[in-house]
């Protein structure tokens, strides 16, 4: 099962890197405007093709690049209940403190978990082989936090029923 | 061996040369125009700010023979600056009548008028009105359903080929009756009044036109699109038969700017962060020859390189090796092939190997051969690098020049 992880990885590696060719483009629609085009979604021509990878059903990575804007949804694998929960925990935290971030959006796109925008302004301020290697970064962060908050969940909970229990032994 | 030179933090939205090159103006990504003047130790110095533009200026353009300034920003407004005895710069005012942002301002050869790109999906084709002092436009419609992201003139200073964001690089007829003489017919047509569309042409997937450039000759239109392709368009010269389109597929990532440095050579940069060398062989193929930026290719060290542990057995070539297959996913025994050309996955992430850090935003000629061939260009990046390229390559003191930098 993991090795498709390292492809997986690539692929989205290979295709943010080819949806970061960002450049400033003022707003067709509004004078003296400029906005994140894929946001504003008013001016068809520029938009491009959204591409989805998937590693399996539950995990894809959706991304929709524009001329001046790209919108990378991610999908984060929740097999039950449990991780469900937590990984909205989870996702919930990063997005209500978004404006640290920079680059994340406070609403993930309807079907995913997190969503990030990035705009020409943030790549030219910050170093786009850099910002791919965060998203990346990211991508697998996520896995091993879910994972690590759902053993330390369940430890837990084994912790406190045996004290609990024992005083009934 | 090529000049860097490091001007702002901030991008370089462009840059234009004076004649003699011993100033440039650029557009540090603000809405004003920065001059710098070169001093006596060789690096540049800033000597003059040029504040009238309200929103960022896109374009700046500097006339070789009338030695004028003609800026366009997104505030709809372009203006032509005549230097002052004094050694500062006066704007005069340009009608252009947009109601949507200039993108690209290029003066014609001939210097009598200059033409802005713009969003409000015209060309606006300026000339000088000398009773009233200022500078009128005619627009260039027809055609246009999209922003004009660049421009470029014919030697003739009467044709203009335009690239647009519908991915449709067209030329225009920019015929001006006071200011223009009849020009002799061309391969493009003849008796052309005012926005005729002489030809329009697509690159074979779409993907919108970054740049267009004419040959020296006016013969050829070279343009590179968002697909990642350079598109080069003969027409032919008799009237009825279709002109011959020639894409190049590139291996890197699209192009933003496009030079022609002889009448069989192109050179292009853009998002790979590289200008790259184009050249039509003797048996009529154009070919992507090699980037005139030798340390991509993983000659010279990376600069910064990470790690720095103590202790054999972190240095050596098998632990790194393994220990980037298993955290990196890079294949023990061999680089695996980096998304982007020019670029190394180490342990702290990628590496640029390029000069420029981040993309090109504009490549132009520096200097001549004593042919008319252009021997030097100059790029200017989203990095805030300057750097002055010899087109022969062989850049063997990249090294050097990134040492003086000290980074």
């Amino acid at each position: 099962m993991s090795n498709t992880l390292r492809p997986y990885l690539a692929c989205v590696r290979s295709t943010l890197t080819a949806a970061l060719t960002l450049e400033p483009f003022p707003s067709q629609v509004s004078e003296r405007h400029t906005v994140a085009e894929i946001e504003a979604q008013s001016t068809p021509e520029v938009l491009l093709t959204p591409l989805l990878i998937s590693r399996n059903a539950s995990e894809q990575v959706l991304i929709e690049p524009s001329i001046n804007s790209v919108r990378l949804s991610i999908k984060i694998k929740q097999a039950d209940e449990l991780e469900h929960v937590l990984a909205h925990k989870f996702t919930r935290f990063l997005m209500m403190r978004a404006e640290a971030f920079v680059i994340l959006r406070r609403v993930p796109i309807k079907g995913y978990d997190i969503s990030f925008l990035i705009t020409n302004r943030n790549v030219e301020d910050m170093m786009k082989h850099k910002l791919v290697d965060f998203v990346i970064q990211f991508m697998e962060d996520v896995d091993k936090e879910l994972s690590e908050a759902k053993l330390s969940l369940n430890a837990r909970a084994r912790i406190v029923a045996e004290s609990y229990l024992s005083t009934f032994a | 061996m090529s000049e860097i030179y490091q001007l702002t933090s901030a991008p370089l939205t462009a840059h234009a040369f004076n004649p003699t090159r011993s100033q440039v103006a650029v557009s540090p990504n603000t809405s004003e125009v920065h001059i710098y003047s070169k001093d006596t130790a060789g690096g540049w110095a800033l000597s003059d700010t040029l504040t009238d533009h309200d929103k960022l200026v896109t374009s700046i353009d500097w006339a070789p023979n009338s030695n004028r300034i003609v800026t366009c920003s997104h505030d709809r407004n372009a203006y032509v600056w005549n230097p002052t005895p004094s050694g500062g710069w006066t704007p005069t005012l340009v009608l252009l009548r947009l109601n949507r942002s200039a993108t690209y301002a290029r003066w014609s050869p001939n210097e009598e008028k200059f033409a802005v790109a713009s969003g409000a999906r015209t060309i606006a084709v300026c000339q000088f009105d000398a009773e009233s002092d200022w500078w009128v436009a005619k627009h260039i419609k027809k055609p246009l359903r999209t922003t004009v992201l660049g421009l470029d003139w014919h030697p003739n200073s009467v044709l203009l080929a335009s690239g647009s964001a519908d991915g449709v690089a067209r030329v225009f007829s920019a015929y001006m009756k006071g200011v223009d003489s009849k020009p002799e017919p061309t391969p493009w047509g003849e008796r052309l009044p005012f926005n005729t569309v002489c030809g329009e042409f697509a690159s074979p997937s779409g993907g919108w036109v970054h740049a267009v450039a004419f040959s020296p000759s006016g013969e050829a239109l070279a343009f590179a699109s968002h697909d990642s392709t350079i598109t080069l368009v003969y027409p032919s010269p008799n009237a009825g038969e279709p002109a011959t389109i020639i894409p190049i597929p590139l291996p890197s990532l699209p192009l933003l700017s496009l030079v022609f440095t002889t009448e069989t050579t192109i050179i292009g940069a853009g998002h790979d962060c590289q200008p790259y060398l184009f050249t039509l062989s003797s048996s009529g193929e154009w070919s992507l020859t090699k980037s005139l930026d030798s340390g991509a290719s993983g000659e010279k060290k990376a600069v910064g390189g990470g790690g720095g542990a103590v202790g054999r057995l972190n240095n050596s070539a098998a632990f790194q090796a393994f220990r980037q297959a298993d955290s990196r996913g890079v294949v023990a025994g061999g680089q695996q092939a980096a998304a982007q050309p020019g670029t190394r996955l180490t342990q702290s992430g990628t590496e640029l190997l390029t000069v420029h850090q981040n993309s090109v935003s504009s490549i132009r000629a520096y200097s001549y051969g004593s042919g008319g061939d252009v021997e030097k260009v100059s790029s200017s990046g989203v990095d805030g690098r300057l750097v002055i390229w010899d087109v022969d390559g062989g850049v063997a003191a990249v090294g050097a020049g990134v040492g003086k930098l000290g980074i």
